[in-house]
Formats: C-alpha cells, structure tokens, sequence
C-alpha cells in the first residue's frame, strides 16, 4: 500500500491513543493497597457505611482468594505498585468548556463531543482515571424518567435503588477481581430505564487511564424495567507507558421481564493494560441480553460477558470479536446459565491472531436441573494470517438437564494464498487485500455495531493489519 | 487541574508482588509421568477428573499390590510374535494420571504383540482380556513394523477392577488398525490409557467400542514421529442406567502435514446413563500443514440421561490445512416419534430406526466385519431394554 494513497495510516501500525496528558494527580496516588486506602476512598466519597462495610469486605475477599488457575498469564501483575484511586478534577463537568485543558483534549482527540453535538447518542459519560469527569444526557429522556449518571453520584441520589441492585448480580466475592473492584471502585455508569420505555438511540460512555501504574475500577449498575430497551456503549483507551497498568471493571445489568438490553464495548487499551473485567446480565421472563463485545487492545484480557437466564423464554446473546497482535493475549468468550425452562442463549465469536498474538475463545454453558427445553448454540471461527499466532477454543459445557438441544462449532483457517491472489490481481496490495479479507470476516459482528462504532472498528483492524505481510 | 491523593500510611500487612502462578498454557503442560507420587489422590475438583465418578474408583487410586492377575492371552496369524517383554520396553506411553502410573508401576512385564516389517495380515490378532473380580493390571504393546497391515481386536470382558495401559507403535508407511471393546460386566470398572505414536507416511484406526462396564474411562492419545502421518479415531458408545462411560482423547500434532479425525458417537437410556467425551486437540508451532476435525454426537433416548462434551483446540501456527471441530447433543424427540409413528411405524420400531440411523455412519467406517455384527446385535439387545424401560414406565403413569 501506497503512503499517498492511505494519508490516515501514515506513521501507523502504532497505538494511535497513546499520548499521555500531564500526570499531576497520578504522581502523588499512593501505591498497594490495604483497608487504609479503601477507608480514604470511601471518605472521600462521602459514602453511606454500608458501602465502606462492602468495601472492607471486598478487600478481605480480595486478600483470600487465590488467583485464577486458569485462562492467561497473570504474573506480570504487581498488586503493591498499582494505583488504586487517581482524582484528576474536583467537579464534575455538565459542559464541555468547563473540563479542565489536557482532559477535554484527550476527549476531542477521542471524538467524544462530536458524537454527542451530532446528537448521535441520547447520553454521555467520560471517566478520566478513577471518577467521571463529565456527563450529559437528552431532555427528553430525562423526563420520562431514565436516569443516566455516574455511579457515584447515582449512591447519592437513589440510594434505595441503589441498595437493592448494588452486588445482586455479582456478589462480593464472585471472583478475585470482582473482589478487587467491589473494595476499590470508582466511576462507572448508573442507569435506570423506567418501564416501558425505549431508548432509541444509544447511552455512551468512554473510559480513560492516564496514569503509569494506574488502577481503573469502574462499576457499572444498568437496571432495564419491565418492556424498556437501551443500548449502551462503551470505549476505553489508555497511553503506553513502560510499565503496566490495570483495569478491573464489574458490570452488574437487570433486564427485567420483558425488557431488552444491548451492552456493546469497543475495547482498544494500550498494550500494557491488563484487563480483567466481570460482566454479568440477569434476565427475566422473556427478557433479552444481548452483550456485543469488542477486544482489539491491552496486553492481557480475560471477559466472559455472561447472562443468567432466570425466566421462562429469556434469550441472552453475545457477539465476540477479538484481535490479538503482538504481545497480546485475548482470553475472551462468554458464560451463557440456563435458569429457567424454555430460554435459550447463542453465542458467535470471531478472533484473529497476527504477530506473535494469542486470541482464546473460552466459554461456558451451563444448563441448571429443571431447563427443560433449552437451546444453545456455540460458533467460534478464528483466523490466522501468520505462522507465529496461536488461537485456542476451549468451550465448556455443563448440562444438567436432559431434555436440552445443544450444538457447539469452531473452525480455525488461514487466509490463503488464493484469496489474496485473487484480490492482488485485481490490483489491490497484499496487506489491503489481507485487512479486506480480515474485515470481510468479522463482518458479521462489525453490522450489529453503531455506525461510528463500526467505522471505527473497521479503521482499527486495519492499523492492526498494517506490516502484518511481506 | 486540582488533585487530591489519599495519604499513605504503609500499611503493608500483606503483599500481592508480581509472580503469581501461571495457568497451564497448553494441554501439553500437563504433567506426565512414571512416578506415582507426581499423581496426587484426585478429589474431583481437577480439571481431568471433574466428570469422573471418582468416590467409585477409590481402589485404583491406591498404589498397592494387585489382588489378581487380569487373564490376558492373544492369538493371530503366524508371522505375529506374541511374547512376554520388560514394561519399558517401548516406552511410548507415559502415564498421565494416577491409575495409568499405578498400572505402570504394579505390573512389571507387558504383552507384546508385533507385526513384523512388511507383513500383511489377512486375519485379526484376537488380544482377550479377562478381569476375574478383583484389582488387577495389564499392559499390552502393539507394533506394527515398516509398511506392514494389520489389525488388532482387543476384548475387555468381566467384572474386577482393571487399569490398563497400551501402547501402539505405527511404523513408517504401515497401516494398522486397533479395535478396544469394553464389556465388562454391569459393575465392573475399568480405566485405560492408550498411547500411540504414528511414523512417517503411516496410518492408524484407533475404534473404541464400549458397551459395559459400570465406570469405564479411556485416555487416548496421539502423537506423529514423523510427517505425513494419518490417524482416524473412532469411538461408539451406549451407557445404560447407571453407566459411566469417558472417553478422552489428546491429539498432539508436533510433525509437518499430519492428519488427524476424531468422530465419536453415543447413545444414553435409563436413569442416571452418563457420557463423557473430552477431546483436547494442540498443533504445536511446528506442525504446519496439519489438517484436524473433531466431532462428537450424543443421542438421549430417555429421561435421566446426561452426556458431556467438550471439544478443546489450541492452535500455534497460521499455516494449516484446516482445523474445527463440532459437538452437539440431542434428544430422541416426540416429534420424531409422532413422524414414523404417523407413518403407521410402531414405537420400538421408530426407535431402533433413529438410532441405526444415528450409528449408521460410524460403523461403516469402523469397517470390521466381525465388530459391526456384535455392535448391530448388542444394540438391538440395550434398544429392547430401553423399550421395556419406558413401556413399563408408561404403565406406571397409566398411560
């Protein structure tokens, strides 16, 4: 490919977020963690004691568990040099000029306040480090009732709703991580759709590590009532710095009876991020999760986005796309818990490894006694387009229902001389016609993005692909 | 911008430094391994023994003296050599779980059966094996020389406790087929390894047919000394109430241009009927051109059944042939039923067509005239105990 004729990718083949703003905030967080730094955040934040008790209890959980004894390597991760809570501004912001300089830079270098002036979102949050620094929502939405808010704003103003969600659908001690998040957590988004009501278009927010070392905990509470629907996005970008930092977010959705939630992530952290996240739906009677899950950055992650199938005729879906380049290893995939006779759950992956990079599509379905009619089905297709990329499919099952239909298919290829042939002859270059071949397989899962969001994914597989030939 | 930090008070009662331990990142790193010791008493959490009923295996999990020794003879055309040898032998098993190490350890000799270089075999080597009731252990070579032909039936029947270990050595350009058939009596346990390793330009058809027993777990695995290696592994499987049957499979491509087929299929009726099929597939960095597929169909004719499956494939290099694998359960229908019944088909009779149609591929690809008929005969003898099974639980609702 031609310099002139690709001007956007010039220099490319580089992490294009990885500009870092001035780190006053940062330099000064303390490191490690112990009940002491949680006490501090919870004062900080002026919290109800029930949540410090949680959060104490997080800790306690956090120190007990083992780490995982599966998925990707974690020993890179050094608890006691992280910096678990980083403020970088004393308000929140409800205007865009109010941000301070270098944060409401990094966000137009994003594209965030022209998704919002083209009013293609209904809402918008932008975290920077550990809390969010702004945040808008449409009128119109606001006064049907839907509640759009940072969570820790949302603790101050619905503290009831909030008490009865917070930690049902992940408790505490979930996992190592989930415990992690639960004692140190900051930010994130509050959402309530009250119901019957139908967000059209979607609530978006983007999250942003700017410190070395940085450790982003964001929570994220999503309550869809009985029959209402929204769509929420997500974004994360992060700097390169020399050593690692970490995100361990918890995402908690209700979709109660009826009601329909589609949670999409673009994820592109630079490539020293570790990202464990948990990522849990609970779906009602005939409700719908629909989790559309990009992992295109950090150096190691490992997100099942999982949906408990609690009602009769509920249906949870996931859409996985994962790019692992050099360097990284995606551990992704999705854990789908039949509850509940008649529900069913389909989960379709794509993965591609270039350069070195490992992509693992690891799941679970889990069919619980009394499931009577399940269904589900498993695809995972992955590409290699080189010799020293590793792709693994590792699909647990778990039936403990006899009457279930289940079906489960992979598939591994290459991109093969022929169609790179056939596309060169008709004048295209080798790593055009391989990014074409490469965007023509995760078609499936770019169509079910939002426009931008698409665009955006397409433009980033195509850095991804760039030196990725000859 | 302001900032604000939380004030440091070092507390540092506990450290979290970086060097956690590393998950296995290959099934290849799972520990293999002539030493009991190395094989600690599973408790069923491990990920190897999740499925298995392991409280019933208790005996084989102990590392002492035999209290029998398993009856094992073979017979078959002149030119094979049958003989007692040392048990290392051959050496291309190394145990991978406690009973295999055990097996290993508790029976110092083996049976060895060669096909010598060239040969080509018009009749079977006929291997019996014959557990008499107590706790015993075996250990069977088979090899098959330079561009040899041959085929090995080996017949597990009775009703102690046996642990047994095979190894299959597959010269280069020759081609062998080996058929395992577990029928063991209805309280029988029997746990196996089956190693083999496949030279240049061979052929190996590993069938495994299991039909009785009231634990049986075999671990086959496969590896390719050489390139251009092909390997088809078939299996059949039919667990009746109260029948566990695991069949694990490891295919490990390390050579160039090696294939590999994997198609197991089973059938579950009556209560607490249980299947296991795991099937672990790694092509490491150096095997390019390996081209894979796995496939693994349940069939569950009553209520109370369960079958697992899980499919797993770990891929170190683009330049392959092609790789996938597929695993899907499902049920004897209503809808099926109510079809050929429609039809003026019989209930019994609409059954034994499902099923014959569901095995129907398998067995003409496991291509011994002599296994075909017994799998045809014992099938329709399980069909008919299914078909009472549900007859007389009809009658109990009063249907």
């Amino acid at each position: 490919m031609t310099q002139t004729a690709h001007p956007e990718l010039e220099g490319l083949g580089n992490y294009q977020y990885g500009w870092s703003d001035s780190d006053a905030a940062g330099a000064v967080a303390q490191r490690g963690i112990n009940a002491d730094v949680v006490r501090g955040i919870s004062a900080l934040k002026s919290e109800p004691e029930w949540m410090l008790d949680l959060r104490l209890k997080g800790l306690k959980l956090f120190d007990r568990k083992p780490m995982p004894s599966w998925g990707a390597d974690l020993s890179g991760i050094d608890f006691d040099n992280i910096k678990y809570f980083v403020r970088s501004t004393e308000k929140q912001a409800t205007s865009w000029e109010e941000l301070p300089e270098d944060i409401k830079n990094t966000y137009d270098k994003l594209g965030i306040p022209e998704a919002e002036k083209q009013r293609l979102v209904a809402g918008v949050a932008a975290q920077y480090e550990s809390e969010v620094v702004y945040h808008q929502i449409r009128e119109d939405l606001e006064e049907q009732g839907v509640i759009f808010l940072d969570t820790d704003t949302g603790l101050k103003e619905y503290p009831e709703l909030f008490q009865e969600y917070f930690g049902s659908v992940i408790p505490v001690g979930d996992n190592k991580f989930a415990a992690l998040n639960t004692s140190v957590w900051s930010g994130g988004s509050f959402i309530y759709v009250p119901k019957g009501v139908k967000v059209d278009i979607p609530l978006q927010a983007y999250f942003r590590i700017n410190t070395e070392n940085m450790g982003q905990f964001e929570r994220t509470l999503i309550i869809v009532d009985e029959d209402a629907y929204v769509h929420y996005v997500e974004g994360c970008t992060a700097p390169i710095y020399k050593s690692d930092s970490l995100h361990s977010a918890v995402v908690e959705i209700i979709v109660k009876k009826g009601a329909r939630c589609r949670y999409t992530t673009i994820q592109n952290w630079s490539n020293n991020v570790y990202n464990l996240v948990t990522k849990r739906a609970t779906c009602e009677a005939g409700a719908t999760m629909e989790w559309i899950d990009g992992n295109i950055g950090s150096k190691v992650t490992m997100k099942y986005p999982a949906v408990y199938l609690m009602g009769e005729h509920a249906k949870g879906e996931t859409l996985s796309v994962a790019f692992a380049g050099e360097g990284q290893h995606q551990d992704a995939g999705s854990k789908m818990v039949h509850n509940a006779p008649y529900t069913s759950s389909s989960i379709v992956s794509k993965s591609v490894a270039r350069g070195g990079g490992r992509t693992s599509y690891r799941g679970l379905v889990e069919v619980a006694p009394g499931s009577h009619h399940s269904k589900s089905t498993v695809r995972c297709d992955a590409l290699l387009v080189d010799t020293i990329s590793r792709s693994d499919t590792y699909p647990y099952v778990d039936v403990r229902e006899d009457d279930v239909a289940m079906g489960h298919e992979a598939t591994v290829s290459k991109v093969s001389d022929d169609q790179l042939f056939y596309l060169m002859s008709r004048g295209m270059a080798e790593d055009e016609a391989m990014a074409m071949i490469v965007r023509g397989f995760i078609e499936p899962i770019a169509r079910e993005l939002p426009m931008e969001y698409a665009l955006e994914l397409n433009r980033l597989i195509e850095l991804q692909m760039e030196g990725a030939v000859g | 911008m302001s900032t604000e930090t939380l004030v440091a008070t070092g507390n540092k009662a506990h450290s979290h430094g970086p060097g956690s331990p590393v998950p296995l990142q290959a099934r290849s790193e799972r520990p293999t391994s002539y030493d009991v010791d190395v094989f600690p008493v599973p408790n069923g959490r491990e990920e190897e023994w999740r499925f298995t009923p392991i409280k019933a295996l208790k005996g084989l999990f102990e590392d002492t003296e035999p209290t029998e020794t398993p009856k094992i003879d073979a017979s078959g055309p002149e030119r094979v050599t049958i003989e007692t040898v040392v048990a290392d032998a051959l050496k291309v098993l190394t145990p991978q779980d406690r009973p295999s190490a055990i097996a290993w350890k508790q029976s110092p000799s083996a049976l060895a059966v060669r096909i010598p270089n060239e040969a080509e075999l018009t009749e079977p080597v006929h291997v019996n094996v014959a557990s008499l009731g107590g706790r015993g252990y075996t250990h069977l070579i088979i090899e098959a020389g330079r561009h040899s032909r041959g085929l090995v039936i080996i017949d597990h029947t009775g009703a102690g406790e046996l642990a047994s270990n095979v190894e299959i050595k597959v010269g280069d350009g020759a081609e062998l087929r080996v058929v395992s058939i577990q029928q063991g009596d209805h309280d029988s346990l029997h746990l196996a390894q089956h190693d083999s390793l496949v030279g240049r330009d061979a052929k190996l058809k590993h069938v495994v047919v299991t039909l009785g027993g009231k634990v049986v777990r075999i671990n086959a695995n496969v590896r390719y000394a050489g390139p251009g290696g092909d390997a088809e592994f078939l299996g059949v499987y039919f667990a009746e109430g109260g029948q566990h049957h695991e069949h694990r499979l490891f295919v490990d491509h390390e050579a160039t241009n090696c294939k590999s087929n994997v198609l197991y299929k089973g059938a579950l009726a009556g209560d607490h009927a249980r299947s296991v099929w795991i099937g672990d597939v790694l092509i490491r960095a150096a095997a390019e051109g390996t081209d894979t597929f796995e496939l693994n169909r349940n069939l569950v004719l009553t209520e109370g059944a369960r079958a697992d499956s899980v499919p797993n494939l770990e891929i170190e290099t683009g330049e392959i042939e092609g790789a996938g694998h597929a695993s899907a359960t499902g049920r004897f229908d209503d809808e099926q039923l109510f079809y050929l019944q429609a039809r003026g088909i019989p209930e019994d009779a609409a059954r034994r067509l499902v099923v014959s149609g569901f095995f129907n591929d398998i067995i003409g690809k496991i291509g011994v005239p002599e296994v075909v008929e017994h799998l045809h005969e014992v099938i329709e003898t399980k069909l008919a105990r299914t078909a009472e099974l549900s007859a007389s639980a009809k009658a109990a609702l009063g249907q």
